[in-house]
């Protein structure tokens, strides 16, 4: 285990160093048409998603970091760009239509640069007349003696405005994240005052003791709350509901297997229903609203909420189709008593208004990362979260999906985005067709790597085949992101897709070949789900 | 199983009672491997050692009576040492008086104390629970931990802690 570098493993340490090689590897190849900054920006890009991939540091950690070079080698005030100014100046007519211009102003393929706005050129064709040491003579028709051209193609200001270091670091409190800050307060807070248990209590009670309806039971309870806190704090929760059960049984018994895998593949599925359910929904929901499509909680819950509840019972069907019951009746017996202290009322009442607020968003039109603002506030004002609490909630999940929204924003920025998407012609591929890609691809993806990951990859080739338009007008980017977020919760085939299975599956009930045969199922069948949403029902409820 | 750095180790003078606490600990040696030593001398060289190797010492079951410095005057020497400070500390003897009871968990703060001869079920029970804790407090990672360990209090601290956090 141990070679390479101290506490790494040697997959770690190959990652290491192929993420740093990847960072200055665009400045190795000729990368054509990619501006400097582009260069820059896919450096960060390739050394993030290897980072990401092997994981010689943390993820999130991977995420400050993309955040910290994005501010010091692509905003304004870094070093990079501090000072830079584009050399550019006005070419000097010789005669009617013949101009000289300094040879570093002439490009390989006989045009100049000209300074359309700050950050943006447009290329114009000359015709070389005499070369002239510093000198080009040239001769154009597209050219007048007030136009701006750049002096110094090669500059690292060619084709790119930098933006503000505040951009980047301002990812952290952006809508989407303040909203997920409201979320884990509220989820907070219901652990402390045991809401989560009481809840999954009184919820499961109708439930009855028949096997079959206690693990429909447990999922759908599982993805309810999963909806609204973290997947991994709810399977945590309804393993040890289960556990009990599972003592009930005969040891051979493989009813157990469906019982075990029935949390973890509820927590990933109930994720979906809510932006604030789990990370990949913040970071496809970020990247639509940057470019005008927003995404009300309303909205989100009307395109999930149908996919969600098909998916469930299809999983049931799955794992009872499996592991049917070799018993007729189970115990449930879950102990335990309502909280009636004034401050778990006032939780009670803030977690009602703020959900209520956040599903009828549509109605009263108050944004719900403003409403999210409610819980974040009003928990600590009736100090129903302390000191230690706010301590202890899960910053690193923020960074994470903030890094990831960083890297978008610099992928666009740069032109790196564009650049990516640019030699391959996605028109022939067709709407439905690319759909179905996305769909697999990110499934694929997510099995192996973190979905937030994924999704912070795959977003950024959404958001430019839409601004390049190569797909044409059937392209809609908001289904299409849509897609993306769905996708990436529907991979559960290895204990490593996500915390939910691992942690199932440390339990030692599961065994991997199992969790793979039902994961790989529900991936299939979820991807040919989300296709036909994407062509018949989705197309309805975003117009 | 895979086998963990955090080591139990039993301090025993009478070799056929080591021979029974180690045989009483199987169903752990799996995971958190198990030394021994015979005196106190011998188990500073064994702790010594195995921290250099970067091992961590989980729990320690030590007998009182021992050749040279006592197991209560050890375990006290243990807890003041920044290095085994974390280490579980149980006290397993039929001869120590209320005295050096009383010292032992005044000024070792000993987490358990188990009276010769002691019952099979309770030396796991005890280990198990102790065990939880360390891992708890000290690890990154609990779900290695999840089938050997208590399960229910780890769950709960993932619940509660956010230990593992939704990626």
């Amino acid at each position: 285990m141990k070679s390479g570098l101290k506490g790494l493993t040697p997959t770690q340490t190959t990652g290491l160093f192929l993420g740093i090689f990847g960072l200055v590897l665009p400045f190795l190849l000729p990368l054509g048409a990619l501006s400097f900054a582009g260069q820059i920006g896919l450096g960060i890009f390739i050394m993030a998603a290897v980072f990401w991939m092997f994981e010689p540091i943390p993820i999130y950690a991977t995420s400050m970091l993309v955040i910290l070079l994005q501010i010091v080698l692509l905003s304004a005030q870094g070093p990079m760009y501090m000072d830079a100014e584009l050399p550019s100046g006005k070419p000097v007519e010789l005669q009617e239509n013949t101009w000289q211009i300094p040879t570093g102003a002439l490009r390989d393929d006989q045009t100049v640069l000209l300074v359309v706005e700050p950050g943006k050129t447009e290329a114009v064709p000359v015709e070389i007349v005499e070369r002239n040491g510093q000198h080009v003579i040239i001769r154009s028709e597209q050219l007048s003696a007030d136009h701006e051209i750049v002096t110094n193609i090669n500059h690292r200001l060619v084709n790119y405005q930098p933006n503000s270091y505040t951009d980047y670091i301002g990812t952290l409190a952006n809508p989407i994240i303040i909203l997920f800050l409201g979320g884990f307060m509220l989820a907070e807070a219901s652990v402390k005052y045991n809401l989560d248990k009481n809840l999954t209590r009184y919820l499961l009670s109708p439930f009855g003791s028949s096997p079959r309806f206690i693990i429909l039971g447990l999922m759908l309870v599982t993805a309810a709350l999963s909806a609204f806190m973290s997947n991994t704090a709810t399977a945590a929760m309804m393993v040890t509901v289960i556990l009990p059960i599972i003592a009930q049984l005969e040891p051979g018994d493989r009813f157990k297997f469906g019982l075990a895998l029935s949390i973890p593949i509820a927590a990933n599925i109930g994720g979906i229903t809510t932006p604030i359910g789990t990370p990949p929904n913040a970071i496809v929901i970020a990247a639509l609203t940057e470019y005008g499509k927003s995404i009300s909680f309303t909205d989100w819950i009307i395109y999930a909420f149908p996919l969600v509840m098909i998916m469930l019972i299809f999983a049931w069907w799955l794992l009872l189709a499996f592991f049917p019951p070799s018993v007729d009746q189970f115990k449930l017996d879950m102990k335990g008593k309502l909280n009636l202290s004034p401050k778990a009322i006032g939780l009670y009442v803030i977690f009602g208004a703020t959900v209520l607020l956040w599903i009828t968003e549509n109605q009263h039109g108050i944004p719900s990362s403003m409403v999210a603002f409610l819980p974040v506030a009003a928990l600590v004002t009736g100090q129903i979260l302390s000191k230690n609490d706010i301590r202890n909630l899960p910053w690193d999940v923020l960074w994470l999906m903030a890094g990831g929204i960083s890297l978008g924003i610099g992928m666009d920025k740069t032109g790196l985005a564009v650049w990516m998407i640019s030699g391959f012609d996605w028109g022939a591929m067709g709407y439905i067709t690319l759909i179905l890609v996305f769909g697999i691809v990110a499934v694929a993806m997510s099995n192996f790597l973190s979905n937030t990951v994924t999704a912070t990859l795959l977003m950024p080739l959404v958001i430019s085949l839409h601004t390049s338009g190569v797909m044409g007008d059937s392209f809609n980017l908001l289904i299409t992101g849509i897609v993306i977020a769905m996708s990436c919760s529907l991979a559960m085939a290895l204990p490593i897709s996500t915390p939910p299975n691992a942690i199932a599956m440390s339990t030692g009930i599961i065994k991997t070949k199992d969790m793979a045969k039902i994961g790989v199922i529900i991936g299939i069948v979820g991807v040919m789900l989300i296709l036909v949403y994407a062509m018949f029902y989705w197309p309805i409820v975003t117009n | 199983m895979e086998r963990s750095d955090i080591y139990i180790l039993c301090i025993e003078d009478e070799q056929e009672v080591l021979d029974a606490v180690v045989r009483d600990l199987e169903k752990l040696e799996e995971q958190f491997p198990v030394e021994t030593s015979t005196s106190a001398e011998e188990a500073r060289e064994v702790i010594e050692k195995l921290l250099d190797d970067g091992k961590k010492i989980g729990l320690i079951l030590c007998d009182h009576i021992l050749p040279g410095d006592n197991g209560v005057e050890l375990l006290i020497e243990l807890h003041k040492n920044e290095r085994t400070h974390e280490s579980r500390k149980v006290l397993l003897t039929g001869q120590a008086g209320l005295d050096d009871t009383v010292r032992a968990l005044n000024e070792a703060r000993l987490h358990h104390y188990i009276s010769k001869p002691w019952n099979r079920e309770e030396l796991l029970d005890v280990s198990v629970n102790l065990l939880t804790d360390f891992v708890i407090e000290n690890e990154e990672n609990l779900l290695p931990y999840m089938a050997t360990l208590d399960t229910e209090k780890i769950f709960e601290h993932i619940r509660t802690r956010h230990n593992i956090s939704d990626e």
